[in-house]
């Protein structure tokens, strides 16, 4: 029962729609890759008329900022996307099980964060890292992260656990099975998926943040979309391009080692 | 409760921002005044950039929208044809907000990829003979750059809306006899609706704040409320940086009317779950 | 005090939007320090109303300095100066500032502010316009004539809303409002409202020919740069005369570029490096700041193939064999020669008149009430 088919017989428009969907995601990435190699390359060339790697040898080499830079964002989302996680997942499951306005108000909370613009919320967060004295740290700026990711990733529990079965949990331990033993052998294995999404919600949130890395972090923590923007403003368009290249790869790698990872374990699409 | 903790960092920021704003905390801090609130909050430019702000946020949510209940609907069996769709579509999803504008700008300025195209193939010739979407008082760049950045992540929360609720649904309702197109409408549709519009909310609000895709692309006339607060906040005159906490100020408003709307329709769409 | 400082670290705010300046600090500067000083030096990102706005929060928060030395000058030091954010008076202390050209216009005084030895000067700049000879191979030299060719030539020239564009308003406002010398010694209110209302009749007699019929204009002067480059616009320009030469090189603008000044004066200023209230290492960063003034430090600066970045020194006041370097050094072609950016160079007048003009182009000419 091929669902397209069922359509009224709009059968031309998928291929139009594919090659559609292929282009938004193959043909940034082409322009960034021409952008971080071509020098000289102003309008109307449709081509760069010249090459230079200057922009990925600098990677490695002059102080390597770039190279540090991207070390320094890949542990801050690494980190974001675990303890965002691991710390959404009981707030979710805790906001799943409230009722009435209690429940309005908790989810209403979660999703603040998420909602406020990125200035006003690096302000108040600066202020709170000053005054204990984590500003300017990058310690201080994970905290920072943490605080939009935990929304996010709160938010999604929330919806996984609302009309979560939990027939399954207590089953187990009617069978005489110890709390932790319900969590470790019939809970995680359950959650295997949302954890991996809830992480790559976290890893997003810290890895692409721009106003909160640069108010907390005062200029002295650089993350690599810090330097991009940087290179932005500056004009230095190649060495941007090579930035957001760096940046653009890695969450692509963690999604495709999800959807792996998921297409294996199930058959659901996605 | 947890939540609360999460949520009182924007608290303090919010309470800083109403100190600031009544002059007595920040940059420019003159004693408690309500005069700044008052003279800001009847400038033209805040209410020019607000407006302007909410109908890029509301068209390119819109469009992604658009795009993503189609792609759902399309490509929602399990043949590996539809899989590589959904998994095409939600590629970009990564890509950051800056990197999308910067391509944004240089496909489709008046010097980028498109004009040139454009001139290759004796279309234009010069810049200033394609149309211009970049810097204009439209926004239809930053409109079409942004609802192609938000448009994978809907179209996620659409197919997983599709995937856990829609199949069963549909099967009953197609058991009962009704035609694919009622299924369609009656079906298909509304579940999507109710299940997407939380997001929905959530990723036009989001829209509304951004600030660097804004940056890149937008014109300077009417400025945009995160672009002209953060103006005000680096202002060369000291006294005028408190005015950035009032801007601060109007766009949590916008934020908190969002978080209710996110509220109702988010227990509107538990309430059709259960 | 250089034995305080060994073995330290100075943390410096800097702007850090340019490779080659980054690599003449980082590749040059820092290493140097190391050696001679035992100074480790980092360079951070942070520029003018930041780290203002930083040290601002930090004092309010009592919280302790995240920056031993900043990159400074005009209003950021005036802003710091009345907030009392700047430790000093320390730069006359320095043993390099013997050399220092302090009778100059453009270094003794930071945008008519004198600075007291609150801030030490590290490099000089003159704005100039930008063209490509291949383009414009006449281009005009008064700011009479640029006006008439913007009329001649629709939708080719803007300015962006920052500091250059500002500067380019400035140029106007000496140009038309009767010569510099009416805007000297402080913020006369009559003499800024004549001039800036002949700045704004020419800005309105040739808004329409302007690029997007001057609706709207770029965000700074890197944006400018790219449009420059992509025929957008004709016309770019730069706080830094020699920027071009730094931008052909690193194939940003095309190799024809050449700078152009105007004969009515162009402006050139100073700027300076300042040490706030609350940093951790101000032994350090005077050494470095010393450093950065020696002559060896500001002849690498001024190598065309490093940063091209004006000195502070007076030749005159220097040891023979290095006012000889100095004259030696290789000119690029794309650079312009001495004589003539002496001679049209004007200084900065109080920052009060670049405030307002800022407010006021914002509200008549972009049209927003704030």
């Amino acid at each position: 029962m091929g669902t397209a088919s069922d359509m009224r017989g709009n059968r031309r428009f998928r291929p139009v729609l594919l090659v559609g969907l292929g282009c938004s995601a193959t043909a940034p990435l082409a322009i960034l890759l021409l952008g971080s190699l071509g020098r000289d390359w102003f309008y109307p060339a449709l081509w760069p008329p010249a090459f230079t790697f200057n922009s990925w040898l600098g990677l490695w080499q002059g102080g390597g900022r770039m190279a540090s830079a991207f070390g320094t964002s890949l542990g801050l989302a690494v980190a974001t996307g675990m303890l965002g996680a691991a710390l959404g997942w009981p707030i979710g499951r805790l906001l799943a099980g409230l009722e009435g306005w209690l429940r309005h108000l908790g989810a209403g909370a979660a999703f603040l964060p998420v909602a406020v613009p990125p200035i006003a919320l690096a302000t108040g967060l600066h202020l709170s890292m000053l005054s204990l004295g984590l500003a300017g740290t990058a310690f201080g700026v994970l905290l920072s992260h943490l605080v939009p990711a935990i929304g996010y990733t709160a938010l999604y529990f929330f919806g996984v656990f609302t009309g979560f079965d939990r027939g399954i949990e207590d089953e187990a331990r009617t069978l005489g099975a110890a709390p932790w033993q319900v969590l470790w052998r019939v809970t995680i294995p359950m959650m295997r998926r949302p954890l991996a999404e809830a992480f790559l919600l976290g890893f997003l949130v810290s890895w692409a943040q721009v106003a909160l890395t640069l108010i907390v972090g005062g200029g002295r923590v650089r993350t690599l979309p810090l330097e991009v923007f940087a290179l932005l403003q500056a004009g230095q368009d190649r060495f941007a391009s090579t930035g957001a290249l760096l940046l653009v790869i890695p969450p692509l790698l963690v999604l495709g080692a999800i959807h792996l990872a998921v297409a294996r374990a199930e058959a659901v699409p996605l | 409760m947890a939540a609360f903790l999460v949520s009182l960092p924007v608290l303090a920021g919010l309470g800083y921002s109403l100190v600031a704003s009544l002059g007595l905390a920040g940059p420019g801090a003159a004693g408690f005044q309500t005069a700044r609130v008052v003279r800001v909050l009847g400038e033209r430019a805040i209410w020019a950039g607000l407006a302007w702000s909410l109908w890029v946020a509301g068209a390119a949510t819109l469009l992604a929208t658009i795009g993503a209940v189609v792609v759902a609907v399309r490509f929602r069996s399990r043949n590996r044809g539809d899989r590589i769709a959904r998994l095409l579509a939600i590629i970009p999803l990564p890509i950051p907000h800056l990197v999308a504008a910067v391509v944004g700008l240089q496909l489709l300025g008046q010097s980028g990829f498109l004009s040139r195209l454009g001139a290759a193939v004796g279309l234009f010739h010069g810049p200033p003979e394609m149309p211009a979407l970049v810097y204009d008082p439209g926004g239809v760049g930053l409109i079409l750059t942004l609802a192609w950045k938000e448009f994978p992540f809907l179209a996620l929360v659409a197919f997983s809306v599709l995937a856990t609720r829609g199949e069963a649904l549909e099967e009953v309702a197609r058991s009962l006899g009704a035609s694919p197109r009622a299924v369609l409408q009656r079906v298909t549709w509304p579940l999507l609706w109710r299940g997407l519009l939380p997001s929905v909310v959530a990723v036009f609000v989001f829209v509304a704040g951004t600030y660097e895709a804004t940056a890149v692309l937008a014109p300077s006339n009417p400025l945009a409320l995160p672009l002209l607060t953060l103006e005000r906040y680096t202002d060369a005159a000291l006294a005028r940086r408190g005015d950035a906490f009032v801007l601060v100020l109007v766009g949590m408003t916008v934020s908190l009317l969002a978080v209710m709307a996110h509220e109702w329709t988010r227990s509107r769409w538990e309430r059709l779950q259960t | 005090m250089v034995q305080r400082a060994r073995g330290t670290a100075v943390i410096w705010r800097m702007w850090r939007g340019d490779p080659s300046i980054n690599a003449y600090v980082d590749g040059w500067v820092a290493p140097r320090l190391k050696a001679r000083y035992g100074i480790t030096l980092t360079a951070v990102e942070g520029q003018g109303a930041e780290i203002v706005n930083q040290l601002i929060v930090e004092r309010e928060a009592g919280a302790g300095g995240s920056a031993d030395l900043v990159w400074i000058n005009g209003e950021t030091f005036g802003n710091l100066r009345k907030e009392q954010l700047l430790d000093g008076p320390w730069a006359g202390a320095l043993p390099n500032d013997r050399y220092v050209d302090g009778g100059s216009a453009i270094i003794g005084r930071d945008f008519e502010q004198d600075p007291a030895g609150f801030e030490s000067p590290w490099g000089k700049v003159q704005f100039a316009l930008i063209y490509d000879s291949a383009r414009t191979p006449h281009p005009p030299t008064s700011v009479a004539e640029l006006g008439d060719w913007i009329l001649a030539h629709p939708g080719r020239f803007t300015h962006d809303q920052q500091f250059t564009g500002m500067a380019f308003l400035k140029v106007l406002l000496y140009a038309l409002g009767g010569g510099i010398d009416r805007f000297r010694g402080g913020f006369d209110s009559v003499a800024y409202a004549e001039g800036s209302s002949r700045v704004f009749a020419w800005l309105e007699k040739h808004r329409d020919s302007f690029w997007r019929h001057g609706a709207t204009y770029p965000a700074g002067v890197a944006d400018l740069h790219r449009l420059f480059a992509n025929r957008e616009v004709d016309f770019s320009m730069s706080a830094n005369q020699n920027e071009v030469v730094t931008k052909v090189r690193q194939g940003i603008v095309p190799t024809t570029s050449r700078p152009l000044l105007l004969v009515d004066g162009t402006i050139a200023n100073a700027h300076y490096l300042g040490i706030p209230m609350n940093a951790p290492n101000t032994a350090g960063a005077m050494v470095v700041a010393d450093f950065l003034l020696s002559p060896e430090a500001q002849l690498e600066k001024q190598r065309p193939d490093v940063w091209a970045d004006g000195t502070v020194l007076a030749l005159h006041r220097l040891p023979a064999e290095w006012a000889a370097r100095f004259s030696a050094l290789a000119r690029d072609p794309h650079a312009l020669p001495a004589d003539s950016l002496a001679k049209y160079a004007r200084p900065e007048v109080s920052p009060r008149y670049h405030e307002r003009l800022q407010a006021d182009w914002r509200t008549r000419i972009r049209q927003q009430s704030l």
